[in-house]
Parts: structure tokens; sequence; C-alpha cells
């Protein structure tokens, strides 16, 4: 056989795989019905995501808002639990466009190759791009071979220039298939799948509705069983979230405790204190200081990037109180420095928008009692609308940035 | 030139640019050595869907459909739906059962009974699927009983 008989024999396998595939669920319109979820769901992502990764790193000229209290509660938990729903559409809308996979000849022409390699690109990058998300929600590091946060922002890119490159070359397909075709008399499926069926049941019966309403309980099905961590209505059906809101100390979870932040000896000492300081002006205070100092009591929920969040009560000093003693400028940046050193995690920076609200305290007690030591103790940070991420605990020193 | 025609330029030249700003990003905030471990995932996820997933869904589906002899086809779908459904479920809470054998940095992490969950899940979702079988069985039979007189009275005469 000569390579261009074998190229022959290789070019009709695939077009006879591709008609077996053909089933009554793989339209363009069905594809074109989930393509639109899908893609509303990986931009709901990318927007929530931005917004976790600005508040973070934000750029210089970047101010956020500080209420709702809920809202990095809300735009988090969106972003995991909408991830999640991304794994029955993207398994549904590939099933939809699987026999293209098989397309004779696999390469047409240069711009047919750029077409199959940006939809190769798009698929690739969406999969790994949603799988990772929630493996880092399990906290499977192990599994990485590379830095979970750095990798799935510069993904978010690569899927969402990819959507757009998509929806660029099917635009046509798009429109065409975008308001439901009024029906035709549907023709039994072609190809060898339809004559199967016929074999197998006697019918070729379409099961288009059958595969929507599959891929709609399905997304159903995981959003219920794990929202619960970020939307507490639907904490009773959290059967199967990273985590329960309700468990751990106080109460309340726990992402890096004192233990492994290696901080236990120094934040139980007795010799603790708080510097705040801004220039040449420094007060130090211990906790006797603190307890002083006009106590507030706020409810703001802890909301881990993670997606679990729950709401609490914090009683402690408020942080514009304690920068007044050192007559910091009220458009100040803050430094915020924990005991904690061996993490990156032990520095944050805290806007003048969050640094002057009247809600951010230095905190002492959570619900009444006083903070446990993976909380914190025996002072942290809690701010409105901000990750937990950014609520230093074991607090050391908060200093003006100059 | 038409507007369709415009915009698929537009999105197609923005889309390639946000590619590349993702690159951009890669290429400054991860280390090199890291490149391979995500080219492998890419590799694999691929690998995995186009390869394994879909093959042994189209061979479960052909399988359930060759029951369909003797099995209505609304049954049929409704166990697959509930089959695709469990398989979903599964993909996405046995690396939290696995995750939790290892065990986490702390007990807040995976707290809950995962595996009993999931047995519980399959129960209940057993129940749905043949409480949803036995309406359509149902149905079925009252649709046919509905015919069945007239064709008894046809016979009579």
């Amino acid at each position: 056989m000569t390579p261009r008989d074998a190229i022959a024999v290789a070019g009709r396998t695939m077009t006879a795989y591709r008609a077996a595939l053909a089933a009554p669920e793989r339209t363009a319109r069905m594809a074109v019905v989930l393509g639109r979820l899908l893609g509303l769901a990986f931009l709901v992502c990318m927007g929530t995501g931005l917004y976790s990764h600005f508040l973070q790193d934000p750029l210089p000229w970047m101010v956020f808002p500080t209420r709702p209290v809920q809202l990095y509660q809300w735009t988090q938990g969106l972003h995991i639990t909408a991830g999640i729903i991304c794994f029955p559409l993207i398994l549904g809308k590939l099933h939809v466009v699987y026999p293209q996979l098989f397309q004779t000849p696999p390469v047409r022409s240069f711009p047919h190759f750029l077409e199959r390699a940006s939809i190769a690109l798009f698929v690739a990058s969406s999969l790994v791009q949603i799988t990772i998300g929630f493996i880092n929600t399990v906290q499977w590091y192990q599994l990485f071979a590379f830095p979970f946060r750095q990798t799935h922002y510069a993904l978010s890119f690569v899927v969402i220039g990819s959507l757009a490159v998509h929806i660029g070359v099917k635009l046509p397909v798009i429109l065409r298939h975008w308001r439901k075709q009024p029906r035709k008399p549907v023709a039994a499926t072609s190809g060898v799948t339809g004559r199967v069926h016929r074999w197998m049941d006697g019918s070729g019966t379409t099961s288009r509705r059958a595969f929507l309403a599959t891929v709609g309980a399905g997304s159903a099905v995981v959003a219920l069983t794990t929202a619960g961590q970020s939307f507490a209505p639907l904490q009773p059906l959290n059967l199967f979230a990273p985590r329960d809101p309700r468990v751990g100390p106080q109460g309340l979870p726990v992402n890096r405790t004192a233990e492994d932040a290696e901080v236990v000896q120094l934040a139980r000492s007795a010799g603790w204190t708080l510097s705040v300081v801004a220039g040449a002006r420094r007060i130090v205070l211990d906790r006797e200081a603190l307890r002083e100092l006009e106590q507030r009591t706020v409810d703001l929920p802890i909301a881990c990037v993670e997606g679990w969040s729950r709401m609490a009560t914090w009683t402690g000093v408020r942080l514009s109180d304690l920068l007044d003693l050192v007559e910091a400028p009220a458009d100040a940046r803050i430094r915020a420095v924990s005991l904690e050193t061996n993490s990156s995690y032990g520095v944050s920076e805290i806007g003048p928008e969050f640094a002057r609200d009247e809600l951010t305290l230095v905190a002492l007690e959570l619900n009444g009692d006083e903070l446990d030591i993976d909380h914190g103790y025996p002072a942290r940070i809690i701010s409105p609308g901000r990750p937990g991420v950014l609520q230093t605990k074991w607090l050391s020193r908060l200093e003006v940035i100059e | 030139m038409t507007a369709v025609t415009r915009i698929r330029i537009a999105l197609i030249v923005v889309g390639v640019l946000v590619i590349g700003l993702g690159g951009i990003v890669l290429l400054n905030d991860v280390n090199p050595a890291r490149y391979l471990g995500i080219a492998l995932w890419f590799a694999g996820a691929l690998v995995i869907h186009d390869g394994l997933i879909a093959p042994v869904v189209l061979g479960v589906h052909l399988l359930l459909r060759r029951a369909g002899r003797r099995i209505p086809v609304a049954v049929i779908l409704i166990v697959q739906g509930a089959l695709v459904i469990a398989a979903l479920m599964t993909a996405l809470v046995v690396p939290e059962i696995l995750k939790q054998g290892i065990g986490s940095a702390n007990p807040t992490i995976l707290p809950l009974d995962y595996a009993g969950n999931l047995l519980r899940f399959y129960a209940g979702l057993a129940l749905v699927t043949a409480a949803s079988i036995a309406v359509v069985l149902l149905r079925s039979r009252s649709a046919r009983r509905a015919d069945a007189p007239s064709r008894s009275g046809a016979d009579a005469a």
C-alpha cells in the first residue's frame, strides 16, 4: 500500500466514524444553545475572577466598592459555582460537536488549519482551566506542575481570547441558529448511528429534549450540592462542597492555621504589641491598650478566594481610629504586617477606601469570644468586601505606605 | 464588506490579542521550567476527553440502545440521563474522597462525609429515576387503554 492509499483509507475511516457519530442531539442549533450558556458562564467566571485578582493586586488607580459588605462573598461564590456548572455544560457542548473532530481531510487549507488549532487551544485551555480551578478548591496542590494562581490567571485570557476567536469563526452558524427554526419534518438520523438505532430499538427517535434535560439537571445538581459553601440558604443541600462554612474553630473555617504560619509562640507571647506607624510618628499598643480604646462590633463575612464564606460578628478597634492616633493622612494606603514571615500573605496592603471604612476593624473578638489563635489571635484585620487572604491575621504592625 | 464580516474580523483580532496577553502573563509570571507541566495538562485534557470519555459515552449509549428492542425508548433516555448525572458527580466527588484520604492541611478542609454522601446521592438518584420511569410507563399504559375501547368496539362490530 502506498502512503497515498494509506491516507485515503484513513480518510474513509474518519468519514465513516464521523457518520457513525451522527445523533439527534448533535445539531448546530444545540451547539448554539449550549454555547450561549457556556459562553455566559465563562464571562461570569472571567469578570468575577478579574475582580478577585485586582482586589489582591490592584493597579495604582483602582478604587473598590466597600458596600454591600457581602459583595466579595457573592462575586467569589458566583465564580466558584459558575466554574462548577461549566463541567456539565462543556461536556454537553463537546458531546454535540464531537463528530467535527473527524473531518476529512483533517486540514483543507491554511485558514482551516488555524481554525482547528484555535479550537484545540480553546478546548484544552477551557478544560484545564475549570479542572485546576476545582482541584485548587480541594487544595490538592500536589497535582499541579505549575503555580496555580499565576497559571489560572494567564489561562483566563487564553480561554476568553479563544472564545472571541471561536465566535468570530462561527458567527454565520451562530446567527443562523440563534432562534429556533420552524420545525422541519425531521428526517430519521442518517449515518450508521441512525441505522444502528433503528435496528436496535426500531426507531430513530429524537432525544434532543432528553439531552437538554440531562445537561440542565446535571448543571442544577452540581450547583445545588456545592453552592451551600458560598450561599447560606443552600447550606442544607451542601453534600459535596470542599467546605462546610460552619466547621472550624468558633464556627468558621480556616485556611492557614497558626501552626502552619509558625506564629503560635509569638502570638501567645505576653509581650505582644501592635505598632502603628506613620513616618516618624509611632505608637505601640499592647492588648490592654487596645482594649481601652473604643470597641466596635460589626457583622462582616469572611469570604475565601476558594469560594466558601460565612457571616460573623467581630469586635475590636476601628482601624480609622488607630490611624488617627498617628495622624495618618486620610488618603493613605496602609500596610498590614503579620507575625507570619514564611508566606507572601504575611503582608497585605489596604487601600484608603477600606482603611477608612467605618466597618474595618482591628478585631480582637469573634462571635463574642476572644479570637481563636487560628483566626488570628491576638488581633487581625477584618474589612468589608475583600477576600479572606487580605484580612491579615496575627497582626504585628500597621504602617502608612509612603 | 458586510457588517457580519467586520464583526467577525474584529472578534478574531481581539481574540488573538487577548490570547497573546495570556501568553505574556504566562511568560512574566510563570517560571519557564513549569511550561512543560502546563503543556502536558493541555495534551492530557484533549486525550482524556476526546480519546477516553467521548468513546466510552458512545459505547455505553450503543449498549443501552441495544437493550431498546425490549425496553421503551423513553425509559432508556431516562436511564441514560441518570447515568450521565451519576458519572458527572462521581468525576467531581472522587477527587475530594481521594484528597481526603491523603489528608488536608487542617481539619476544616474537606470536612464532609463525601463517600457516604455520594452513596446517598446515588440512592436518591436511583429513586428519582425509578419514579420517573414509573410515571412514563403508567402514562403510556393509560394512553394505550384509552386507545383500547375503540379497537375492541371495532372488533365487536
